[in-house]
């Protein structure tokens, strides 16, 4: 019980072995965080199931990770959003997110263009490389100074897996907004929903990792620098 | 870690349970995306190339195809042609009607376009040109190239109509989309003119809208209307102008003037004749059939005769001179230069049922010409200008008969034609013409101004403007003058009018004159009355007898009632002078005098008229009074009976003078103008 307690100064330290739950023989919950002996299959304090920490829980991870990219393909590939100026006879203009950013820098906004370039783009596909990194290396044999990487790593990824969502409230603010009937409309196009789908579903293929995992890969023993 | 080992195996297992369903959302997503694509590539339509002189106003991404306005595709890419004449322009279109896209179908561009028929298209302003394209609704092998049209069509290929071919001598005027008229009514449109490849003739594709494409037979007649038409001809001087459309972009028109016409192939060709007037001439119900052809021999001169002249028989049209040329008859003696004359005898047109053939005509005419009919030359039109063959009977020609060479085209006999009485009186027309003293004219006319400068050169003349103002001074006093006598004359209430005053004066003279041919009698009547009262030696008549009687003597010895008649003849005579004056013509030279008598003349008869009311009361009153006295005598009295007559004439002079006044007082104006 007191050993993932002792483990706690020694990583300020990182100058002995590592001590896990898991390796007490102990099973964390993931829900209310309290620890339980590992033949508990349920949290007596919060009724979660208590699921150890093992890479099969990582098919989660990738299940949802291919689904987000398989979503984020025709998020690309379809407009986003739809523009039509005096009911079309001005032209109906129908923009993918690249175009939109590529529109964007042509008009000179580049503030905007970055921000949507960011947050639709940069952002997304981190997200789709970090967490397929952390997916790919946990559990396996890492330093103390990996494994606080990875946490770190794993930490932005939920952080800013919300704000990946910005591009969609845009859509669907302007959506709403910009409905002047005859003068301009603007409709979302089909990328909308499948970027919003992918949005969600790298959510939760973050939320699916289990950072439990991270520390499985600790070293027994302490490495000599 | 040993304690562990049973557990993770149902950790496992457990995993892997959720491992097998969580893998359903990926596999999902995928199909979904996959399906997705999958209808996106499918419905995407067919991809069609088309070639244009240009792409004003395509945009790729943007241009939409339309297909009877409806947005049916888009364009995806504009390229050049391999030689880089041309632009091919790729359009994706509808997978649902790009199956109806086959060899039959066209493409345009559609942009703002400003022409004779007004402007058109004016919203591709707004939403910049698209690409237009027309097909029918047969499926049959797709075609996915093709060679766009230069310019929208007129005439969309499905609308009911039927298209003719119109052939002409010139476009003139024409232009592309000019309208076909019937009876003024626009029922189609012409395009596509172009120079014929086998003839140097103007073609024309019209279309004429159903249901008016009904009047089209053959024997219908074509002919332009194109601008307006300025004739002079028998009738005079014609100016034509149908409307202003064809004004502008000319027009053709057409009329099924006679009947028996076959209904029409698709293409049918038809001659546009120049104006309507031909176009009704030129009509040959049976122009299929084959024409009787005659040759002439005309040895008078056949200047002014050209191919297409007219031959008429008896004054109708019968057919047209078709060749001209010189032939020499070395078969008299002494071989003389003629002209040979070929014509194309219509045989319907001469009365010869349908169907005849030119040998049928040829028996016709040999037996006309038996009977003594003979060809001439005839001058034609107003001005006799042009010639045309005539065939006349002449009832004293030499026999003759048509001749058949067997080789050669039958000569009809001819007679000398009557031009050269023309030429004589056109030739005397020009020669009177000629003879007119135009020459003298300007001579005397350049003379005139020669002394007009002169008399302007001269000081004299110069000094006039001095003697002019001086004049016109005098002649200002003058006018003053005339202008004050004509204010007097409006003031004394005579004719507001000097000449309608002239003009009634005479009658009113006359009135007067008769009017007051009545007082001098009327006088003597008075003093006849007064002597008979005076006669009457009365002792015992009243001193208001006395008093009576010196009244009527005061009365009509007063200088009042002996002036009146002298002042009204005075009146008269001044007025009768007047007018005598006046009407003699000299009225300008003594209009001043004429006016200066008028208005004494008025002044004085006013002044008379004032007077007579006074006289007329003072004859009234005496009347009353000398009633008055006589009625004291006894009814019967011999002198009563006297006095009752003589005061009975008394009373009827002083009322036929009263009723004189009464007119002059009333009107005294109508006592000068006679109303």
């Amino acid at each position: 019980m007191s050993a993932p307690l002792d483990a706690a100064p020694d990583e300020g330290t990182h100058d002995g072995p590592v001590m896990t739950a898991h390796r007490a023989g102990l099973i964390g919950c993931r829900s209310c965080g309290r620890v339980w002996p590992e033949d508990q299959h349920r949290c007596s304090r919060c009724h979660a199931r208590l699921v150890p920490p093992d890479r099969r829980g990582l098919q989660a991870v990738w299940a949802w990770w291919f689904a987000g990219l398989i979503m984020y393909i025709p998020a690309n590939v379809f407009p986003m959003m739809r523009t039509e100026t005096f009911a079309g006879l001005m032209g109906s203009a129908e923009a993918t997110i690249m175009e939109g950013v590529i529109d964007l820098i042509k008009h000179g906004s580049y503030d905007i263009a970055a921000i949507v370039f960011v947050a639709s783009v940069i952002v997304p596909v981190g997200k789709f490389i970090a967490i397929a990194w952390l997916a790919m290396v946990a559990g396996r044999p890492a330093t103390v100074d990996q494994a606080h990487t990875r946490l770190k790593v794993y930490e932005v990824v939920e952080f800013i897996g919300r704000w990946s969502m910005i591009d969609v409230f845009v859509v669907a603010i302007l959506s709403a907004l910009v409905q002047l009937g005859f003068v301009a409309s603007i409709h979302p196009g089909p990328a909308a929903v499948s970027f919003a789908l992918s949005v969600a579903f790298t959510m939760l293929s973050a939320q699916s990792f289990d950072p439990r995992l991270i520390w499985r890969g600790l070293p027994l023993r302490r490495r000599v620098k | 870690m040993k304690p562990a080992s049973p557990v993770r195996k149902t950790a496992v297992r457990a995993a892997q349970a959720g491992v097998n369903l969580i893998w359903l959302v990926p596999i999902i997503a995928l199909i979904v995306t996959l399906g997705i694509a999958w209808n996106a590539y499918t419905g995407r339509g067919a991809l069609i190339e088309v070639e244009f002189a240009d792409a004003t106003g395509i945009n790729p991404g943007e241009t939409v195809l339309r297909f009877r306005e409806i947005s049916v595709g888009r364009v995806e890419a504009v390229r050049f042609t391999s030689d880089l004449s041309r632009v091919v322009v790729e359009m994706r279109v509808d997978k649902d009607v790009a199956q109806y896209i086959d060899e039959e179908a066209s493409f345009w561009i559609v942009r703002p376009q400003v022409s004779a028929q007004g402007v058109t298209r004016l919203d591709t302003v707004l939403t910049g040109a698209f690409v237009e394209g027309y097909w029918d609704a047969e499926v049959s092998q797709p075609q996915r190239h093709f060679v766009g049209l230069n310019r929208p069509p007129l005439i969309r290929s499905d609308a009911p109509g039927t298209w003719v071919r119109l052939s002409m001598e010139t476009g003139d005027g024409l232009s592309e989309g000019a309208p076909i008229l019937h009876r003024g009514v626009q029922v189609g449109r012409i395009e596509n003119i172009r120079i014929s490849d086998q003839d140097d003739r103007v073609l024309a594709d019209a279309f004429i809208e159903a249901p008016h494409d009904g009047k089209l037979t053959t024997a219908t007649a074509f002919w332009d209307t194109s601008g307006f038409s300025l004739s002079l001809g028998a009738q005079g001087l014609s100016f034509n102008v149908n409307s202003l459309a064809s004004v502008l972009q000319g027009g053709i028109a057409f009329e099924t003037l006679v009947s028996g016409g076959s209904p029409l192939q698709p293409g049918h060709e038809f001659t546009v004749q120049p104006d309507e007037a031909s176009a009704r001439n030129n009509i040959f119900p049976s122009d299929e059939g084959e024409p009787l052809r005659m040759s002439l021999l005309i040895g008078d001169s056949v200047r002014g005769l050209a191919k297409g002249a007219d031959v008429q028989y008896q004054g109708l049209r019968v057919g047209q001179v078709t060749d001209l040329s010189v032939s020499i008859d070395d078969q008299a003696d002494d071989p003389v230069l003629q002209q040979r004359v070929t014509i194309a005898i219509s045989p319907e047109r001469l009365g010869l049922p349908a169907g005849s053939t030119p040998e049928d005509a040829l028996r016709f005419l040999e037996q006309a010409v038996a009977d003594g009919v003979r060809a001439r030359v005839a001058s034609a039109g107003f001005l006799g200008t042009s010639l045309m063959i005539e065939m006349v009977n002449i009832p004293d020609a030499d026999p003759a008969a048509i001749q058949t060479p067997p080789d050669a085209l039958p000569v009809m006999p001819t007679v000398p034609g009557d031009v050269e009485d023309f030429r004589a009186t056109a030739q005397g027309f020009i020669g009177r013409i000629g003879s007119l003293p135009i020459e003298e004219a300007l001579q005397s006319a350049t003379d005139m101004m020669n002394s007009i400068t002169a008399l302007a050169g001269s000081q004299e003349t110069q000094a006039l403007p001095g003697k002019i103002s001086e004049t016109i001074d005098e002649a200002r006093v003058a006018i003053s003058d005339v202008g004050a006598m004509t204010t007097e004359l409006r003031e004394a209430g005579t004719a507001a009018n000097i000449g309608r005053m002239v003009d009634e004066a005479a009658a009113a003279a006359e009135a007067v004159r008769l009017a007051a041919a009545d007082v001098p009698e009327m006088v003597e009547e008075i003093d006849a009355a007064a002597a008979r009262v005076n006669e009457v030696d009365f002792a015992a008549i009243s001193t208001q007898a006395e008093g009576i009687l010196t009244d009527l003597r005061a009365m009509l010895g007063s200088e009042d009632a002996e002036q009146l008649p002298r002042n009204l003849s005075d009146t008269l005579q001044a007025a009768s002078g007047l007018l005598n004056d006046l009407r003699d013509g000299n009225a300008a030279g003594s209009l001043n005098n004429a006016l200066d008598s008028a208005s004494t003349a008025a002044d004085e008869i006013a002044r008379s008229v004032q007077e007579l009311p006074q006289l007329i009361q003072r004859l009234q009153a005496t009347a009353a009074r000398a009633d008055a006295v006589l009625a004291a005598y006894g009814d019967r009295s011999a002198f009563n009976a006297e006095t009752i007559n003589m005061m009975r004439e008394l009373r009827r002079a002083s009322e036929a003078f009263g009723s004189l006044a009464r007119m002059i007082e009333r009107n005294p104006r109508a006592f000068i103008l006679g109303r």
